[in-house]
Order: structure tokens, then C-alpha cells, then sequence
């Protein structure tokens, strides 16, 4: 009986460590709700946020006087993508786009790099065919785009990346907000969600 | 019984292929030895429950072809057929009708692992005597049960190669209908086949699954894909069991599981039911999210001259336990709160407090925080963005502010604030202040 536990532990330690590596079909999402909502968590984000700020300021100071909102926004999403540790899809998507527009950029000298980004909405677009994409499809198109690196993600794990993406979007709100109110001194009007876009 | 336990074991594992399959064999293993022992006390149990169970089987089955052989299978009440099915015996065996007629064909389901153990306890529940066996039985053989669906769910997009598992993947997911009736008499026969063998002797249990395992792949010969991973599905009572319908099924339950979730987390996705309008919320709410980050990040660009030299002094004071150790400041520096709030020390105090719980977000400091601006800052728009803007007023809000906090000094507790309610820590603060 021993050695039948002892193979017990051994097969579920290693089926542990596959499964934290093999991450495609995750227990839905207990962990992952919590997490963004955590405070900590927001803190963590905060300080991080705060560190790329800067960075983004001294970096572009002596390109351009005042950095774009642009620009803010990516370290932004950067930070945030940071702070999910890789787990999920769109944050690996998110710091991958970032580090080859960085290679681009050393590489080319000029800011040419943001331009793939660009086409490739641009390439989606142009087949204007009226196809009779039944409506659910069409929906998990869009929604596949707004989520980064989520094109060719099934349906189910989309509205996985999904969640997490909320979730996320919604601490990087709250976080950023604080921001802004801490360092302008008024609080900001927070866009409700309402269904009309 | 217990010495072949772990021989049976060594042996699983050494055909084996994996984690999976040791596992499935330990389950088979020691479902198999329990059944051993409760051979009598099957037949017992599934002759007056036979009825119903058969039923039951009939009605998974969806039509009463192989009823016959179900009968003939279930009165045997014999040992699991391990070479047949996929890994779990008893259930394999109640399973395989499912599976054999090509309805269980194994898809994820956290609903597979539920069934599995609904039907673990159905087999374990039966023999009153080993209580003791039962539960631990069920508990093992569930928990390898989940895990083992979870694994299979999750390593269903990995090649991995399942020796046993490949025969009634084979034989599910033949959908043709012709080949049904056929692989229905082959698995019946198989099944007879290993029952005798089976019920011959108990002690060459390795060479018994083998030597079946060996006829059920010879007898079942469908197509030769050898589709790896599997994902155990039980299809539930009146529901249609071809492999197609239990596939969709399953993908079904994950999507609604996981629009659940998205609409717990998206507000106003109740109203709407139908995954289409909740998709339509889901992407509007997406979008205004990455809106609010735009325009958030776009006034943190404009406000951004002052982050150099503001907030290292910030948020090196964030290790703040509690804004009421500030609080005490704010009436001394009553008259230095100015817009540039964040040079001065004291404000800076009083706004990295402020700051810290708006970071935490506590409604309750939010509203502190904007009773304190709010009187202070008149118009709203003047806040917009800009900082130089923020100089205008300095001598209302000192006022404002000064008027806040004789106020408290003056009358005690009662306060009112002229704009924003008051809440519980504000006059917590408040009397803080005082004091």
C-alpha cells in the first residue's frame, strides 16, 4: 500500500505541475475575480503605474515636451499587463506587442513600429463582403478585438480572457482615477457604463 | 486481497502511459477490489434496483437495442472491464452502454466529474458492510475522479497518448449509425467475453485485462484515430447520448458557466437575457472601460508636471496605517491648503492620506475627501485637468476650510457640512480633529 501512495503523490505532483503549465481550460475563474479586486493589489498596480509614469516622462522629455495621453495609456495597460503575472492571454499578448514594438523601435529608429498594429485592424476591415455571419459570431468577432491577443481564441476561453480582462480594465480604472484625483485634487466623474456606446 | 493491490498497481502502471492512466488504473484498481468483495452483494443490490438502473441504462442508451445486453451486463454484476472502457470500470461499466453506443464520447465536464461520482456512489453506496471501504473508495475514486476530468479536460488540447483510452474513443466516436449497432454487439460480446474471464479467476487480474484489453481492440474496429485526450462525459437522464449531442452539451455548459460569471461582472447584463445581448453589454462595457483608462490617462498626461517632485513624498507616506493619524494636521495647516496641494507638507500629508484611501477606495473616505473639497472647490470645472487652474480660489478654500474646522473646534459634534451627507468616519474624523 505504501508504494501505491507514494505513486499517488508522485502522479499528482506531476499532474499539478502540468496543469499550472498547461493553462488553457482553468477552473473557472475563482481566483481570477478576486485578484483585480483585491486592494493590494490596487496598491501594487498603483506604485507600478506611478514608476512607469515617470519613466514615460523622462523618456519623452527630450523627444517631446509633453507625452501624449497615448503614451501614458500604453505604459498603463504595460503596467497592468505586469501586474496579471502572465496568467492569462491578453496581458502575454499586451507585454509581447510592447516588447516588439520596442525591438522595432531600436531597431528602426522611428516610430514606423506602431504601424503594424494599425494595418492589421485596417486588413480586417477591408473585405467588406455583407456575409451572413450569424449575429453571436459577429459579436465574439468584436469582442475578440477589443480584448488583445484574443483573435483566434475559442469562444469559451474568450469569455475567460474576457472576465479577466474586465476585471482588470476595471482595478486599472479605479487605480488610475485615485491617481488623477490625488494629483489634481478633484475627483474625477467616473463614466458609468450605460448600454447606449 | 491487499498484496494484489499493489501488484495489480505495478502492473497498470507499467503499460501505462501516464499520470492519467496510472490514475485511471488505480481507480479501476481499487473499485475492481472492491468490487471483488462485494461481488455477492452487487448481485444482491442490483437485482431489485435492477429495474430501475436498467432503466435508467435504457433511457441513456436512448433506444432499447442493446437493452438485452445491458441486462445480460448489469446481472452478471461483474468486474470492470478495464480493456474496454477508458479507465473507469464500474462506472465504465454502467458507463458503456453510453460509451459503447457511442454516446459518452469524452468531453470535459466538471458535469463528468459530477456524474462520475454520482455514479461512484452509486456503486459504492450498495454493500453495507465495507462502510468503511465505500467512503473511502468514494472519496479516493472521486477526487481522482474530478482531478482526473479536470486533467483530461485540460490536457485534452495536448497530444497525449492514451493506450485503453483509444478503444472506446474509437468505438464513441463513431457516429455513423450503422457502425452503432455493430460496435454495440462487439462491445456486448467484449463485455460478455471479459465477464467469464473475469469471473474465472481473481488473482491473474493483470493478464485478464490485458488478454481483454487485446480482444475488445481487436473486436472494435473502427477507425484507428488515435485521438489522445478525452474528456469523460456522462450524458444524464432523457438526454440524447450520441457523441455529437453530449460534445455540444458540454461546450453548452462551459460557455453559460462562463457567461455567468461575465454577467455578474458586467452590471445591467441581468436585464438582458440571450447570449447575444449579453455579448452586446459585455462590448459596450469593454469599451467604456478602455475609454475611461483613455481619458484617465490622457488627464494624467496634462497633470503629469507635478509628478516628479510630488510623488515620491506621496507615496513614500503610503505606509500610512490610518488617515486618522493625519487628520490632526489638516487643522493646523488649515491655511496652507492650497491648490498645490501637494508641496506642502501637511497637505501633502493630508492628500497622501487621502490619497492612500482612495487608492483603497473606501466610500467613506471618498466622501471625507470631497466634504473637504467640495466646499473647497466651488465649481468643478475648475479642476478640469489643469493645474494652474486650481489657483484660483485659494482664498475661499481657506476660508472654507478654516470655517470647516472652527466649526468642528467651536460646536462639538454636531457639524453639518453643507454639501456632501455625512457619514459615520467623518465624524469620527471630525471628532479626531478636535482632539
Amino acid at each position: 500500500m505504501a508504494s501505491s501512495i507514494s505513486e499517488t503523490n508522485f502522479e499528482e505532483s506531476k499532474r499539478i505541475k502540468r496543469r499550472k503549465t498547461g493553462d488553457e481550460l482553468r477552473d473557472p475563474d475563482t481566483i481570477d475575480h478576486t485578484r483585480w479586486r483585491s486592494e493590494s493589489e490596487q496598491r501594487i498596480y498603483s506604485t507600478k503605474l506611478v514608476e512607469a509614469i515617470r519613466q514615460v516622462r523622462r523618456n519623452s522629455s527630450p523627444e517631446n515636451k509633453v507625452s501624449s495621453g497615448r503614451d501614458i495609456r500604453d505604459a498603463a495597460d504595460g503596467v497592468l499587463a505586469v501586474a496579471a503575472k502572465g496568467r492569462t492571454r491578453w496581458s502575454r499578448a499586451i507585454l509581447a506587442s510592447r516588447l516588439r514594438l520596442r525591438l522595432a523601435h531600436n531597431n528602426m529608429k522611428h516610430k514606423k513600429a506602431r504601424v503594424a498594429k494599425v494595418t492589421g485592424s485596417i486588413r480586417s476591415k477591408m473585405p467588406e463582403k455583407k456575409r451572413s455571419i450569424p449575429a453571436l459570431q459577429r459579436k465574439a468577432k468584436v469582442l475578440s478585438r477589443l480584448v488583445p491577443g484574443c483573435r483566434k481564441v475559442s469562444f469559451p476561453n474568450l469569455l475567460e480572457e474576457t472576465t479577466d480582462y474586465i476585471s482588470a480594465l476595471e482595478m486599472q480604472v479605479r487605480a488610475m482615477a485615485a491617481l488623477t484625483e490625488l494629483l489634481t485634487g478633484s475627483p474625477v466623474d467616473r463614466l458609468t457604463s450605460t448600454s447606449d456606446s | 486481497m491487499n498484496r494484489a493491490l499493489p501488484e495489480m498497481l505495478h502492473c497498470l502502471s507499467g503499460p501505462g502511459n501516464g499520470t492519467d492512466i496510472t490514475v485511471l488504473e488505480r481507480q479501476r484498481t481499487r473499485v475492481k477490489w472492491q468490487h471483488q468483495e462485494q461481488q455477492n452483494y452487487f448481485g444482491v443490490f442490483l437485482e431489485p434496483s435492477q429495474a430501475g438502473q436498467v432503466g435508467n441504462f435504457q433511457d441513456l442508451v436512448g433506444d432499447g437495442r442493446c437493452g438485452s445486453v445491458l441486462r445480460h451486463v448489469v446481472t452478471h454484476s461483474v468486474k470492470p472491464d478495464p480493456g474496454l472502457e477508458n479507465g473507469w470500470p464500474e462506472l465504465g461499466r454502467y458507463e458503456l452502454p453510453d460509451l459503447g453506443f457511442g454516446s459518452a464520447v469524452l468531453m470535459n465536464g466538471s458535469a463528468a466529474g459530477f456524474e462520475m461520482n454520482s455514479t461512484i456512489t452509486r456503486t459504492s453506496s450498495c454493500p453495507h458492510t465495507e462502510a468503511q471501504v465505500a467512503p473511502e473508495a468514494k472519496g479516493k475514486v472521486s477526487e481522482p475522479a474530478e482531478k482526473m476530468s479536470s486533467t483530461v479536460g485540460r490536457e485534452s488540447y495536448k497530444k497525449r497518448k492514451a493506450d485503453k483510452v483509444q478503444n472506446t474513443k474509437v468505438v464513441a466516436e463513431d457516429d455513423a449509425k450503422d457502425k452503432r449497432s455493430k460496435v454495440c454487439a462487439e462491445e456486448g460480446e467484449s463485455k460478455i467475453t471479459t465477464e467469464q474471464t473475469r469471473t474465472k479467476n481473481t488473482t491473474t487480474h493483470p493478464n485478464n485485462r490485458e488478454t481483454s484489453a487485446d480482444t475488445s481492440r481487436e473486436n472494435s474496429k473502427a477507425s484507428e484515430v488515435q485521438k489522445p485526450d478525452y474528456i469523460h462525459v456522462r450524458a444524464r437522464r432523457g438526454q440524447a447520448t450520441d457523441s455529437h449531442s453530449l460534445a455540444e452539451r458540454v461546450r453548452r455548459e462551459k460557455i453559460s458557466e462562463r457567461m455567468k460569471y461575465l454577467q455578474d461582472l458586467v452590471p445591467g447584463c441581468n436585464k438582458v437575457t440571450g447570449k447575444a445581448g449579453m455579448l452586446d453589454e459585455i462590448i459596450n462595457y469593454v469599451q467604456s472601460l478602455q475609454r475611461q483608462v483613455e481619458f484617465l490617462s490622457m488627464k494624467l498626461a496634462t497633470v503629469n508636471p507635478r509628478l516628479d517632485f510630488n510623488i515620491e513624498d506621496l507615496f513614500a507616506k503610503e505606509i500610512f496605517p490610518a488617515c486618522s493619524a493625519n487628520f490632526p494636521t489638516i487643522g493646523s495647516s488649515s491655511e496652507m491648503t492650497n491648490p498645490a496641494y501637494l508641496q506642502i507638507n501637511p497637505a501633502q500629508q493630508m492628500v497622501a492620506c487621502c490619497g492612500l484611501e482612495m487608492g483603497v477606495n473606501t466610500p467613506d473616505l471618498m466622501a471625507l475627501r470631497r466634504t473637504i473639497s467640495a466646499p473647497v472647490s466651488l465649481p468643478e470645472t475648475y479642476f478640469d485637468a489643469s493645474c494652474f487652474t486650481q489657483l484660483q480660489p485659494p482664498s475661499t478654500w481657506d476660508a472654507d476650510l478654516q470655517n470647516l474646522f472652527n466649526l468642528d473646534s467651536n460646536q462639538g459634534r454636531s457639524i453639518s457640512f453643507p454639501s456632501q451627507p455625512f457619514t459615520g468616519s467623518i465624524e469620527a474624523s471630525n471628532l479626531k480633529m478636535e482632539t
